[in-house]
This record gives structure tokens, sequence and C-alpha cells, in this order.
């Protein structure tokens, strides 16, 4: 007789397990569309920038703030006005004909996204059935949710346009805020005890240091991928699954382990996989897989013994969820506003180098004068012609020149692109070293406060 | 999975992470995209090919590295310094640039004709060309250099 109310309880949590995912996921998600953005509205980087930030930034403000009454609100009316905020933040976002109109939208969605997890642990652990089954999914939720972001948006942005990573996310706040409607669960959701939040300090400082070392992982690797190496977003979107993909095995790994030993491990492996990165050699595909596979099983051993630590018990866990929430995306933000400075820095740099590796693989080139003059000057022209914010594509001088038919032009083809990818990876080298010691650091409070982990 | 095999795959995992950066340094990742530019006051290795066209090669670049080391700077911002659309900044004027460029393609053309590379005829017409042609037909392959960035 239970069944078909059990069933669909369980149609009820997938559709709040998602909202929270894609609220993790909308951390990163736009990564990939950023080039379409920066294109499409005739901005800047530092404003096309504000698409990433705005959201994170809203959403840790809104939900450090929230941890303070958010006990004294049932918790599925938290989630419903989320829902309903986000779904409207997502349609305006897809509707938005200005950089201006997108921040606001984004911003809003921040603020969507901050209601709807702090009211989403609550309504988990009621569809559930207790609050640990509740942690569990809202746990894997949000580390499965903030992994595939920049893919999910890949996708969406080169199979239809930037708009559609907004279009797909409203009718997902559209379920959740149904989810809470129906889930006739609201009586046992109103909390009236304040947490003593401090004991979860270390365990949270330890998720701001992991979620900033992400944005090493996600979002760097990205841009690295794409915009550096020339994958397709759909291709970049398949090499950066490697991370879910590779969180997702690791879970079998962490529920063996001590807690204190999968989270410090985690931290050690999202660290190593970072310095792989900050060490590529080349723009070969292994070392990326390699080290973003690393990465992922760090954050699969890392992020659900941290979460749990910070979540355990049954009371207060309302405040609890929201302050973790902030605290991740406090160390995202911050992250980035260490990261993009360097990375910056580094790649105005980078192209310097470039620019004299580049004219050295030129003039040392073994093909003809009669060749290496006119196809420099080639160059010259296909470069000026490329749009701003647009990756050249310099095979085609070379074409002309009869790379297809010349070795010795092939060559220097190919030589002319990896000194230019060597270079700006090596660009990346800092910002990458920076998240892994993000990471490192980590292993700090988690070794610290031992005994506050082990829940 | 037990605790004893989830071990074992987390020293696994940190092994391969050792075993990654000693591949990534041994392919030469601390030098991988570094400035690869050579001190133009030291002896290179020589432009291969046999023919005009790799001797005439042979001579501009000996030439372009006679004239870097003179003022200062490197061969390849010598030429993107020729053409002011690449950005690079020159501490020099154009008669300076001039002047060194011509005396370090005829130091080269002098190089090659003692190597035995150049014959003396086709050595004076050089020479005819570098000290009175202006060094603006540089410039044209200089420009296209410059445009890479």
């Amino acid at each position: 007789m239970n069944e078909p109310r059990s069933a669909w309880r369980t149609v009820l949590l997938a559709a709040v397990a998602t909202a929270v995912a894609v609220a993790f996921a909308d951390s990163s998600i736009v990564v990939l569309a950023l080039p379409e953005l920066y294109g499409g509205f005739d901005t800047t980087i530092e404003g096309v920038a504000w698409v990433i930030t705005s959201y994170n930034f809203v959403l840790a403000v809104c939900a450090l703030a929230l941890v303070f009454f958010v006990h004294r609100v049932r918790a599925h009316v938290l989630l419903a006005g989320g829902a309903f905020v986000f779904l409207g933040a997502s349609i305006g976002g897809a509707m938005a004909d200005s950089l201006e109109i997108l921040v606001i939208a984004r911003s809003v969605q921040g603020l969507g996204g901050a209601l709807l997890l702090a009211g989403s642990l609550p309504v988990l652990g009621a569809l559930a059935g207790s609050m640990a089954r509740g942690v569990a999914v809202w746990t894997m939720a949000g580390t499965f949710g903030a992994a595939v972001g920049p893919a999910v948006g890949g996708i969406l942005t080169q199979v239809f346009d930037w708009r559609a990573i907004f279009v797909a996310q409203a009718p997902v706040a559209g379920l959740a805020l149904l989810a809470t409607v129906g889930s006739h669960v609201a009586a046992i959701l109103e909390e009236g005890w304040k947490p003593p939040l401090r004991r979860t300090l270390p365990g949270n400082v330890g998720l701001a240091l992991v979620s900033g070392a992400l944005v090493g992982a996600l979002f760097l690797g990205v841009l690295l991928v794409i915009d550096v190496f020339g994958y397709s977003p759909i291709q970049g979107a398949a090499i950066v699954s490697t991370i879910p993909v590779a969180a997702l095995l690791a879970r079998p790994i962490a529920t063996q382990l001590p807690v204190v030993l999968a989270v410090g491990s985690g931290a050690g492996l999202l660290a190593a996989g970072l310095v792989g990165l900050a060490l590529l050699p080349s723009s070969a595909l292994g070392y990326v897989l390699a080290s973003l596979a690393l990465c992922g099983v760090g954050l699969g051993l890392a992020v659900p013994g941290l979460t749990h630590s910070v979540l355990g018990g049954e009371n207060g866990v309302a405040s609890k969820a929201t302050l973790t929430v902030g605290m991740r995306h406090i160390g995202l933000v911050l992250a980035l506003a260490v990261v993009a400075p360097i990375l910056s820095t580094d790649l105005t740099e980078a192209a310097d180098v470039a620019t004299l590796n580049a004219t050295a693989v030129i003039i040392d080139g073994q093909i003809p004068a009669t060749t290496k003059v006119p196809l420099a000057i080639d160059i010259r022209d296909a470069l000026e012609r490329v749009p701003e914010g647009e990756i050249p594509d310099l095979s085609a001088p070379f074409e002309e020149h009869g790379a297809s038919s010349d070795a010795s032009v092939a060559r220097v083809r190919d030589d002319l692109v990896a000194s230019i990818e060597e270079a700006v990876t090596r660009g990346f080298r800092r910002a990458f070293a920076f998240c892994a010691l993000l990471a490192a650091l980590a292993l700090v409070p988690v070794l610290a406060f031992r005994r506050r982990l082990v829940v | 999975m037990t605790r004893g095999h989830a071990t074992v795959v987390l020293f696994a995992l940190f092994v391969g992470a050792v075993v990654l950066f000693g591949v990534e340094l041994a392919r030469g990742a601390m030098d991988a995209g570094a400035l690869a530019v050579q001190d133009p006051c030291e002896p290179r290795e020589e432009f291969p090919g046999e023919g005009l066209d790799a001797t005439l090669q042979r001579i501009v670049l000996d030439g372009l590295d006679g004239a870097a080391c003179e003022l200062g700077t490197t061969r390849e911002e010598l030429v993107l310094s020729l053409a002011p659309a690449s950005g690079v900044e020159i501490a020099w004027d154009d008669e300076t640039i001039e002047e060194a460029v011509r005396a370090g393609l005829l130091e080269a053309i002098s190089d090659a004709e003692e190597r035995g590379s150049l014959n003396a005829l086709v050595a004076v017409v050089l020479r005819e060309v570098v000290e009175r042609a202006p060094v603006q037909w540089l410039v044209d392959g200089g420009q296209g250099l410059a445009g890479l960035f």
C-alpha cells in the first residue's frame, strides 16, 4: 500500500536533489559560455568575469547572512522561495539582452540558490526518511553538481547557445518548487534549535579551501583545454568530466577509510592533481586526464567526509548546511579574486614569450626564404583579421603555403603552434600552483582538528 | 571493497601521482614554454642546407645576430622592432638599427666568404646591396613575424 507513496517520495527526492546539484553547478556552469558572452556583449574580460563572480558572491553573502535566522524559518518555505527566485532569475538570464541584465539575473540567481540550498537539506532528510540519508543525497548532489557544471554548460553552449544554460535551469527549479508543494513534509521541517556552529568551523574552513582549489581544476582546466589546446566545448566537457567520474569511483574507497585519512588523502590528491596541471610539459591529453583524475579522486575523498563532519547530527541541519554553502562559495570567490589577477598578469607575460618564441621558430624554420617571408606576412594578416576574443586559426596560412604537401612547412607549423601553446600553458602555472596550495592548506584544519571531523 | 583494499588503492594513487610528476619533469616540464631565444653574441648552430637560398638565409641570420649583439638585444626582438605594429618597444632610433643591421650583414658576408660557402663575386654583389639598399626590405619580413601577436 505504501509503494506508490514511496515512489512519489523518490520522485520528489530526485527533483530536490537535482535542484541542489544545479545550484552548486551554477558556480561554474557558464565558464564555457564566457567566450560567446565576451563576443556577444562586446565587453571586457573583467566584465564577463562578473557573470561567474556575481552568482558566487551573492550566494556566499546571502548564505552566511541566512545562518543567523534560517533555524527560525520552515525549511520547505525557504526551499520554495529559493526555487521560485531561482526560476525567475533563470528566465531573466535566458532573456538578458545586455551584460548588465545578465549580471543582475545571475545575482538574483545567487539569492535564489542560497535560499534553495539553505532549505533543501531538511527537506531531503524528510523525503529520504532520515537526516543521515538526506545528508548523503545532499552531499552527493553537491559534489556531482559542482564537478559537472562546466561540462553541462559546455554541451548546452555548443549544441544551442549560452541562453540554453538558463533555459535548462528553469524547469529544474520549477520541479523543486512543485516538490515542496507536494511533499507534505512541512510538519517535521521547522527547526527551533540553533546548533553550536563553532564546532563545524575546521570542517568548513577545509571545505572553503577545497572549493577554492577547485577553481583550478574546473575553471582553469576548462579554459586551458578549450581556449589554449583548441578542443571544442563538447570535447572540453568530455575531458573535464574526468573529475566527476573519478569522484564517483572514489566513493567506495572513501566509505572504507577513516574520515581523517579519507579527507587528508583527498586534499593531498587534489593538490597533486593541480601540481600535475601546473607541470604540464605539453598539450598532450594524457597529462591533463591523469591530473584531472587525481583531482576528481581527491574531491570524491575529501568533500563527503568534510561535509558529513559539518552536517553531523539530527538537529540544526539547515543552519549547518547554510553555513557550509556560504563557506564553500566564499572559498570559491576568494580563490577567483586571487587567481584572476595572477592569470591575467602571467598570460600577458606568456603572450610576450610566445611572440618571441614563435618568431624564433619562423626565423629558424628550415624552409626556403621565398616561403618563409610571405608565410610570416600571411600569418600577420590572419591574426589581424581575427575578431576580438576569438582564437586565431594559424593552420590556414600554412595550408596556403603547402603544409599539406610539404613536410618542412608542416613541421614549422607544428613547431609554431607547439611553441605558442607551451608558452601560454606555462602562463597558467602559477594559478594552478596557487590552487594546489589551497588544497594542501586544507590539510591544516583537517589534521589540527581531526577529532572534530569524526562524526 | 575492504579497508585493506581501499588503503592499497590509495597508496597506488599517490604512487601514480609521483610517477606523473616524474614523467612530466622528464619530458621537460620545467623548461616548457619558457623563453627560448638564444644569446645572439654566442655561437649557435648554423642554418642547415646548401645552395643560394640556404647561404643567403645563413648570412641574414648571422647578420641579425651580429646586429642584435651590437645593440644588446635578441635577434627576435630586433626583427619585431622593425615593425611598429608589433608593440615591441625599441630603445634605438632607426639610424642606429640600420647601422647595426648593415654592419652585422657585412660581417656575416665576410664570414661566409671565409668559410668558402660564398664565392667572391657573389660576396661583392651582396656587399654592394647591403651597403646601398634600404633596410626597409627587411622590415617587410619583420612585419610579418611581428604580427604573430
